[in-house]
């Protein structure tokens, strides 16, 4: 495991799972990670990715009520946790600096 | 609105056998069919099934905590363990590249062994040539109360056909003639093929895969005859050529045109490479038109229309041979027909392969026993060093079962990894195989489906085989003893005697392998030194190939009156004569006499100085006179042999040749009809000569003068002096000089001879090979285990030698041990041998006894020094060993 650092693929589904905002499901984040990084995602991936940031507390999972469209049956919905947040807001702080120091660099 | 598609079937069953859990599984259902509904809709079906498998497998594989934890009923457990099991066996091969390298190449050279054997057999009897139904397809022969024969004249099988109407009649003629398929090409040797009636192809089953096959209407066409190619041919001479349909190849004298392509496989009869009409015939060889079809002698054969009886169609040719004009005479019983399934097209070749097809079966299994026998030593000496992580592996809790199968998976992947090495060494050593066993040239020898059905079957079964067999062996094995640590099984005596099975398994094939060899070897020397009655050196047979100038009785009459003289009076030239039969060329007239056992009388017509030109000396009476030959009086010369059979202790010169020796009937006045021929009476005895069937060697001869009327079927037949060069090329010439357009083809007696020879020498050469390969591979695997034993006794020879004993009783105790079973070995291979040498192999031997001292003696050595070097080395090692530091080691 990774800890409480985030792998690539984990950043994405947490940031899919913000950008969709809350009550989303496992559906709708394979279908968004794939338009954006425009490479086919399996959905077992995406399982095994929300499961894991699910353990290191970035998201968090509860069971909607039963849903008709899906036969009755209740679906897990997903939502990002504060720390989640931070992780997310700090990951993008640092690649903002290290982008800066190449543009500046560019630039001298 | 349309419904929507539900989730498919196969998709479901597969998540049910996924790591999901089970109280997830609903969801990721709905997960999964809702992004199959939506991709369907968006993408088309494909991608979306695509992607769903795709999805499918990811759950399978992907770890994470909606997972399952693993139980040990899941078939994908199984397959994750057996790759846990495989990395592991990588590892441990890796720590022992030795033996990974010794068991591989073992193993590869019998899985070698094993398929080229098998894809010969397989081109050679289980293919067959391609007959569909062959039970249905009996022989037609030609019966009266005294003899059968299988040709009947080309008119006969025309009335046959046209009175059948229970079974399809067609009749077959196979020939040889010189092939070009362009112009470009000079003429290689000739090439064997068929002259079939229209109705073959629909007969025989013969089905192509371009074109047409041949019909009926086809035998009209005898000037531009159409002709259908086999698969090897168009494979070897065109190429593959898509356009061959409609290409013309030239076929002795004419120009025929492609009309089609036979499938893979169908070669029928005897391994043709491309089927003309009959009607052909006389525009190939351009000989005169009734010499060349009437009376020409065809294999008849029919398929049986489907509700019809082989007694019902028996009867029915039956009447219609009676009724055939010419050869019902008064003593003689009038003609039946006897329909032999056993007779029937290709089956006369298959029951000579018999004999071979056993040996190669037993040497297929000698190879694979001792492969099985080498990886097996190998992996039981190893794991008898590892029976502690067995213990520990146990102790941890894994079941026996499991232990099991960790062992076969090791052997397997060995296995595989030779199977691999072994296929590429087949596809190099079949063609080098095909050619050492002079397989014609149509037979097509490429590995097929089948042999890549039995290496595959080998490989699993050398596989499991071998790892079975230290699995046996740690049966047994129980928790607690091996984890006390080494010493504290030091007697225990199952391994040992599984150990001892396998050496002695090893010895025993190698020895029978090396006894066959030897006895192959003495054979091929035996024929080469045979005695055969006459100088074959130097004596050639001229095969004129005239042009139509000289066809029929009389062109061939005017050209042999010019052509002898001329041919006498090159300087060089020590005798020309002329025979029907020459000795060794590609046929023999033979009878077999009427009598228990019957015995094999070679028939030959000859010029009255045949005897002289071959050197065969006169013992009693004269040779023909001319005015015999000319008047066809009926005379002949017998040889010494037949004349002590039949007249023991008086001359035979005066007698009427014996009833029991069958001759064949002459054609009656006119040409069209047979008769049987006059007994001749005997004026002459020559010495013994083999002319034919080197391994027969049956010296029974009758001669009969040559009448004009048959030199158009005679062979001259030069003998060259020995020291002038360039004679034979002056024959060609003077040949040519008289008939420009004549395809001279010049054969050396000598070479016929050697061709015969050569037949035990390359089964002592297969044999041979296989035998040390078999040696080889006991070698390796005496020497493994030879050397894993001695370190495995390492302490006891410490102890050993702290007691007093010298590095020499030490060498003498390890040796005896290991040796003893290599003893066993031998006696028990060497009367193997004996049972093999009677059975399978007796009838090929040129009077070599299969009992055989020396080569028994010979392979005995050969083995036990081998065995003795194998044990030698690691033994050396462990009896000069210092004992204070193994005592200390341990």
């Amino acid at each position: 495991m990774k800890g409480e650092r985030l792998g690539e693929f984990e950043e994405f589904t947490l940031l899919a799972v913000a950008a969709l905002g809350d009550n989303t499901y496992a559906v709708p984040i394979q279908q968004y990670v794939e338009k954006v990084t425009g490479r086919a995602v399996s959905i077992g991936s995406i399982y095994a990715a929300l499961a894991r940031l699910e353990e290191k507390g970035f998201v968090r999972s509860t069971m909607s009520e039963a849903i008709a469209q899906r036969g009755g049956k209740s679906k897990r919905i997903y939502t990002v946790t504060p720390a989640g947040l931070r992780t997310a807001r700090d990951l993008h702080r640092v690649r903002e600096r290290m982008w800066n120091a190449i543009v500046q660099a560019g630039r001298s | 609105m349309t419904r929507e598609p539900s989730l498919p079937r196969a998709a479901q069953w597969l998540l049910r056998l996924s790591r999901v859990a089970p109280d997830r599984r609903d969801e990721v259902q709905h997960d999964l069919h809702e992004l199959f509904v939506h991709r369907r809709t968006n993408r088309g079906v494909a991608h979306a099934h695509w992607r769903l498998y795709h999805d499918v497998a990811s759950l399978c594989l992907q770890a994470g905590s909606i997972m399952q934890i693993p139980t040990p009923s899941s078939t994908l457990t199984l397959l994750r363990d057996a790759r846990g099991d495989l990395r592991y066996a990588m590892r441990l091969f890796a720590r022992q590249p030795g033996i990974l390298l010794l068991t591989v190449v073992g193993l590869s050279l019998g899985v070698a062994i094993a398929t080229s054997a098998f894809s010969i057999m397989n081109a050679a009897v289980l293919r067959g040539e391609g007959i569909a139904d062959p039970d249905r397809v009996p022989g037609v022969l030609k019966t009266t109360d005294r003899a059968v024969w299988n040709a009947w004249q080309y008119v006969e099988f025309l009335q046959l056909r046209e009175g059948s109407t229970r079974m399809q009649v067609e009749a077959v003629f196979t020939d040889g003639a010189p092939v070009r398929t362009t112009a470009a090409e000079s003429d290689g040797p000739s090439a064997r093929f068929g002259f079939v009636s229209g109705g073959f192809f629909t007969a025989t089953g013969g089905r192509v895969i371009a074109g047409r096959p041949l019909e009926r209407a086809d035998e009209a066409h005898a000037d531009a005859p159409p002709v259908v190619v086999s698969f090897v041919f168009w494979t070897s001479r065109l190429n593959r050529d898509p356009q061959a349909v409609g290409r013309t190849i030239r076929v002795g004298r004419t120009t025929a045109t492609i009309v089609g392509v036979a499938e893979r496989g169908f070669s029928v009869p005897n391994n043709s490479l491309f089927w003309m009409p009959l009607t052909a015939y006389r525009t190939v060889y351009s000989t005169a038109p009734a010499k060349g079809t009437v009376d020409m002698p065809v294999q008849v054969f029919g398929r049986l229309l489907p509700d019809a009886s082989l007694t019902e169609a028996e009867a029915q040719l039956s009447a219609v041979a009676a009724a055939l004009p010419g050869i019902a005479t008064d003593h003689q019983s009038k003609l039946r027909v006897r329909l032999d399934p056993h007779a029937g097209l290709g089956r006369v070749s298959s029951s000579n392969t018999i004999a071979i097809t056993a040996f190669v079966f037993a040497v297929i299994g000698l190879v694979l026993l001792l492969t099985c026998a080498n990886v097996a030593t190998v992996l039981v000496s190893s794991a008898i060093t590892r029976e502690r992580e067995m213990g520990v592996r146990a102790a941890l809790g894994a079941s026996r079962w499991r232990i099991v199968r960790q062992l076969v998976t090791e052997s397997l992947a060995l296995g595989t990894v030779a199977a691999a090495i072994g296929l590429v060494f087949a596809y190099w050593a079949i063609p080098t195989i095909g050619t050492m066993i002079e397989a014609p040239e149509g037979v097509d020898l490429a590995p097929d489906l089948t042999v890549y059905l039995f290496l595959g079957i080998v490989t699993l079964i050398s596989g499991i085989g071998a790892g079975l067999a230290p699995a046996w062996h740690s049966r047994g094995a129980d928790l607690v003893t091996p984890l006390k640590g080494e010493g504290a099984h030091q007697n225990r005596l199952a391994p040992r005697r599984l150990r001892s099975m396998l050496v002695v398994t090893q010895a025993a094939a190698s020895v029978l392998l090396i006894v066959l060899a030897t006895l192959f070897v003495r054979a091929a020397f035996r024929a080469s030194t045979i005695d055969v009655g006459f100088n074959a050196t130097g004596l050639y047979v001229v095969s004129p190939g005239l042009s139509d100038a000289f066809s029929g009785e009389t062109g061939m009459r005017s050209f042999w009156a010019r052509a002898i003289p001329e041919l006498q009076a090159i300087p060089g030239i020590a005798a020309v004569t002329l025979a029907e039969m020459p000795p060794f060329g590609d046929g023999y007239k033979s009878a077999l006499t009427r009598e228990a056992p019957a015995r094999v009388v070679y028939l030959n017509r000859t010029r009255a100085d045949y005897f002289d030109t071959l050197g065969l000396r006169m013992i009693d009476g004269r040779t023909y006179t001319a005015g015999e030959i000319a008047a066809k009086a009926p005379v002949a010369l017998v040889s010494e042999s037949l004349a002590r059979a039949y007249w023991p202790g008086q001359s035979p010169v005066g007698q009427t040749l014996p009833e029991a020796i069958p001759l064949p009937p002459t054609l009656a006045k006119g040409g069209k009809s047979l008769v049987p021929s006059p007994r001749p009476s005997v004026i002459g005895v020559v010495a013994d000569a083999i002319t034919a069937n080197l391994h027969e060697a049956s010296a029974f001869a009758v001669y009969e003068p040559l009448d004009p009327s048959s030199e158009i079927f005679a062979r001259l037949i030069v003998r060259v002096a020995p020291g002038p060069t360039g004679v034979v090329q002056q024959v060609s010439q003077r040949v040519r000089s008289i008939d420009p357009q004549a395809d001279v083809r010049i054969a050396s007696v000598a070479a016929g001879l050697q061709q015969e020879a050569s037949r035990p020498r390359m089964l002592a050469t297969i044999t041979g090979t296989v035998g040390i390969i078999a040696i080889i591979l006991s070698v390796i695997g005496l020497y493994g285990l030879t050397a894993s034993v001695v370190g495995q006794r390492a302490r006891e020879m410490g102890v050993r030698v702290a007691m007093g004993a010298e590095p020499g009783d030490l060498l003498r105790l390890l040796m005896w041990d290991s040796l003893r079973p290599v003893a066993l070995g031998l006696v028990l291979g060497a009367g193997l041998a004996l049972l093999a040498g009677r059975v399978v192999v007796a009838a090929m031997f040129f009077g070599v006894s299969p009992h055989d001292p020396t080569a028994f003696l010979g392979a005995g050595a050969i083995v036990i020094v081998a065995a003795a070097l194998a044990v030698l080395v690691p033994t050396r090692r462990a009896a000069s060993v210092d004992a204070a530091f193994i005592l200390r080691q341990s």
